[in-house]
């Protein structure tokens, strides 16, 4: 190259003024272009994009440049770079004006070269206005809840210098860093249609911030969230309606003496009305319909480590789960109350946050620390990025009893709906652990048959078969009091099959038994199957960002419906297989205590038909 | 020793994956409860789900002389009495001991 010889034409393009808004005459955006070896058809094409590009700034955007930009196209860019905004010189890549004069003549923006060479322009703008005092949107506290840059209550509220929202990105380009995110948002907010569907509440922001056609109502009006539970008539796309959300509770499984649960769980409940209810109070008792948003580490493995907990290994994932499940797998199972404690939030709101909890759900892909991001940093964070007005309170917390003390302290979480204990229970306000009625009912049933034990511990630890012929002489009452305490030692029985199995196949002197199935290989196959149901983005690969829309609703039912009935067909033959690997005492002892609890099914029914009772199954 | 209970402390809320927790256990109880081998064909998944779901509170409700009274036998009860002519008419110990019934 030799400058010198290069004839300076007399011609030199003009720079061309670029009015973005018609309102502004005396200063305002000029786009222009600096090279003077431009062909005529070149500089024709470059003025094309330029226009197009400005003509699509929202107004308020175009009116804070009002400054000239000196354009110039460049063949030294890095090959994956479009362009680079410098202080008053935009850079773009000249591969984009190629392609641009390649394309078909009246191709729109879906063309792929006319996309590319607005999106650099856009991008590039959207730096020169991130960078005024008008913009500094990528410096809001707003933004940088919305993006992914989430306070950290470790580090005294400053924030995560990792942007985890990594899943269902548009271009993984936005996570570099807050600016990045903000030009790449505002290419799509600018040229995608569907960007308003699938990021709502970044579209309103910006559309907030620097004006834009309000939300359209093609949106979907609900969220999905993937669900797969045990019974196969449910769909495993759980569509949820803000609209139909009457309530949002904070949600509390209190500890108890096992190490995992020493600082207990939180959660949020969603009280949905059932179909056809107007959304008020009588909702609170339509528990089929509600859902709990719980984070919970994923455990990718068949043991826990605690090591691994501590460091971050295991990922931090937001299930979405049916109440009933809740309440059985806490008061039940693991014999832990909970409480629920309804939050001070409106309608916009609970519809806000129903939002984040999608946007987590589809797009989060954070890790689990014990201490620095655990279940209740989760809500918190969750709480503090859906609702802007929670950002403002003092709620940040590493334990669950703390953030609701917070919570309760800013008044947005009400405890005295659990002042009166009984109206609690009756409302589900708490759900009490069923082993704090283990002794009423082992009294009620010590009366009536003179049972020889003194305390309920007693009666539970007697084989099955000493506890069966009791079970015969008792009425009603005593029957219904024995169901709960045999119901209670089945749940115990399985809890020691359980262990008595990772044991057996899972513990450091793991017997290697010659069974015909692997137990390891059958468990790593249906963990392997959760990963993929609870971390949902991997049901849609390489198809759209955000959250879902129409056309990937359908392939989730369809992906979602597969791996549901693998995962049903999996765990439902490792249930019974798991019964034939059992030692014969443990088996016989489950065996035993399932024929008590059917026996006294089968007296409930015969009594209640005896005495006249209604009998609802006739209906 | 101390160290030890830092460490168990740590382990806040982390819950075991829900495929351990039904591999062995759990949700079986539900299902096998007093052999509930009832399909009446005039109510959805849903709809049974609410009364099965309060077997455990009825259970208490009758055994206590109605002093415990849960959540779960209370959506089950309103569920009744807004569908079913017979259960506006049966007492809350009524239902309790026919949903025991089921």
């Amino acid at each position: 190259m030799t400058p010198g010889r290069r004839p300076r034409t007399t011609r030199l393009w003009p720079a061309f003024c670029l009015w973005a808004c018609t309102g502004t005459a005396q200063a305002a955006l000029q786009l222009a272009p600096i090279d003077a070896s431009l062909t005529p058809a070149q500089a024709d094409a470059t003025r094309q994009i330029l226009a197009d590009a400005v003509e699509r700034l929202p107004p308020a955007w175009a009116d804070v440049l009002d400054e000239r930009i000196d354009v110039e196209w460049r063949d030294d860019l890095p090959a994956k770079v479009h362009g680079r905004a410098k202080a008053r010189r935009m850079l773009l890549q000249r591969t984009l004006l190629d392609g641009w004069m390649a394309r078909p003549a009246g191709a729109g923006i879906e063309d792929p070269a006319t996309r590319a060479a607005l999106a650099a322009v856009i991008h590039e703008l959207a730096h020169f206005y991130d960078r005024t005092p008008q913009g500094g949107l990528s410096r809001d506290p707003r933004l940088l809840d919305l993006a992914g840059w989430q306070v950290s209550p470790m580090k005294l509220g400053l924030r995560s210098s990792h942007n985890a929202f990594s899943d269902r990105s548009p271009d993984r380009y936005e996570l570099e860093s807050p600016v990045e995110f903000v030009a790449v948002n505002l290419e799509y907010f600018v040229l995608d249609p569907d960007y308003a569907c699938r990021r709502p509440a970044l579209y309103q922001y910006f559309a907030a911030r620097i004006g834009g056609a309000p939300l359209q109502a093609g949106c979907a009006p609900d969220f999905v969230y993937m669900q797969v539970g045990p019974d196969s008539t449910l769909p495993p796309v759980l569509q949820i309606d803000p609209d139909r959300v009457y309530a949002v509770d904070y949600l509390f499984a209190e500890r108890n003496d096992r190490p995992m649960s020493r600082w207990g769980h939180s959660m949020l409940r969603l009280v949905i009305c059932a179909p056809g209810r107007a959304r008020g109070p009588d909702c609170r008792l339509d528990l089929p319909y509600h859902q709990v948003l719980s984070f919970r580490a994923f455990v990718d493995d068949v043991q826990i480590s605690s090591w691994r907990g501590l460091t971050g290994s295991y990922p931090s994932r937001l299930y979405v789960l049916p109440l009933e499940q809740v309440i059985e797998e806490y008061t039940k199972v693991e014999l832990r109350g909970l409480q629920s404690i309804p939050l001070n939030l409106d309608p916009a709101e609970i519809a806000e946050l129903l939002e984040r909890a999608a946007r987590l759900h589809w797009s989060y892909d954070g890790r689990y620390y014990f201490l620095s991001n655990n279940c209740a940093v989760e809500t918190y964070k969750l709480l503090h990025d859906g609702v802007p007005r929670l950002a403002d309170e003092d709620l940040s917390s590493i334990t669950p009893t703390g953030l609701l003390k917070h919570l309760e302290r800013a008044g947005v979480a009400d405890a005295s709906v659990l002042d009166n204990r009984d109206e609690a229970l009756r409302l589900g306000y708490r759900f009490d652990a069923l082993s704090t009625r283990y002794q009423a009912m082992f009294d009620v049933a010590r009366q009536e048959l003179n049972l020889p034990q003194a305390r309920v511990q007693d009666w539970l630890d007697l084989p099955p078969e000493v506890r069966s012929p009791w079970i015969g002489r008792a009425d009603l009452r005593a029957s219904a009091a024995l169901l709960l305490l045999e119901q209670a030692a089945l749940r115990r029985q399985q809890l020691l099959s359980r262990d008595e199995l990772k044991r057996r196949f899972f513990g450091h002197d793991a017997e290697r038994r010659d069974v015909a199935a692997d137990p390891l290989g059958a468990l790593q196959d249906l963990l392997r199957l959760e990963n993929y149901l609870s971390r949902p983005a991997a049901l849609l690969p390489d198809a759209g960002y955000g959250l879902p829309q129409v056309r990937e609703r359908e392939t989730l039912a369809q992906e979602g419906n597969r791996f549901a009935a693998q995962w049903r067909e999996q765990s439902g033959w490792l249930r019974s297989e798991a019964r034939t690997w059992l030692s014969p005492q443990r088996l016989s002892a489950l065996d035993g205590t399932e024929a008590n609890v059917d026996a006294l099914g089968e007296q409930l029914r015969r009594l209640n038909h005896e005495q006249g009772g209604l009998e609802l199954h006739n209906e | 020793m101390i160290r030890r209970t830092l460490i168990s402390a740590l382990l806040a809320c982390l819950a075991a994956t829900p495929a351990f927790a039904g591999s062995f256990s759990g949700t079986t109880a539900g299902s096998s409860a007093a052999g509930t081998s009832q399909s009446s064909g005039s109510s959805s998944g849903d709809d049974n789900k609410v009364v099965l779901q309060a077997r455990d509170d009825a259970a208490s409700f009758v055994a206590s002389d109605g002093r415990i009274r849960g959540a779960q036998l209370e959506a089950a009860l309103h569920y009744l009495r807004e569908r079913n002519v017979k259960a506006q008419r049966a007492s809350d110990m009524q239902l309790a001991q026919a949903i025991l019934a089921l």
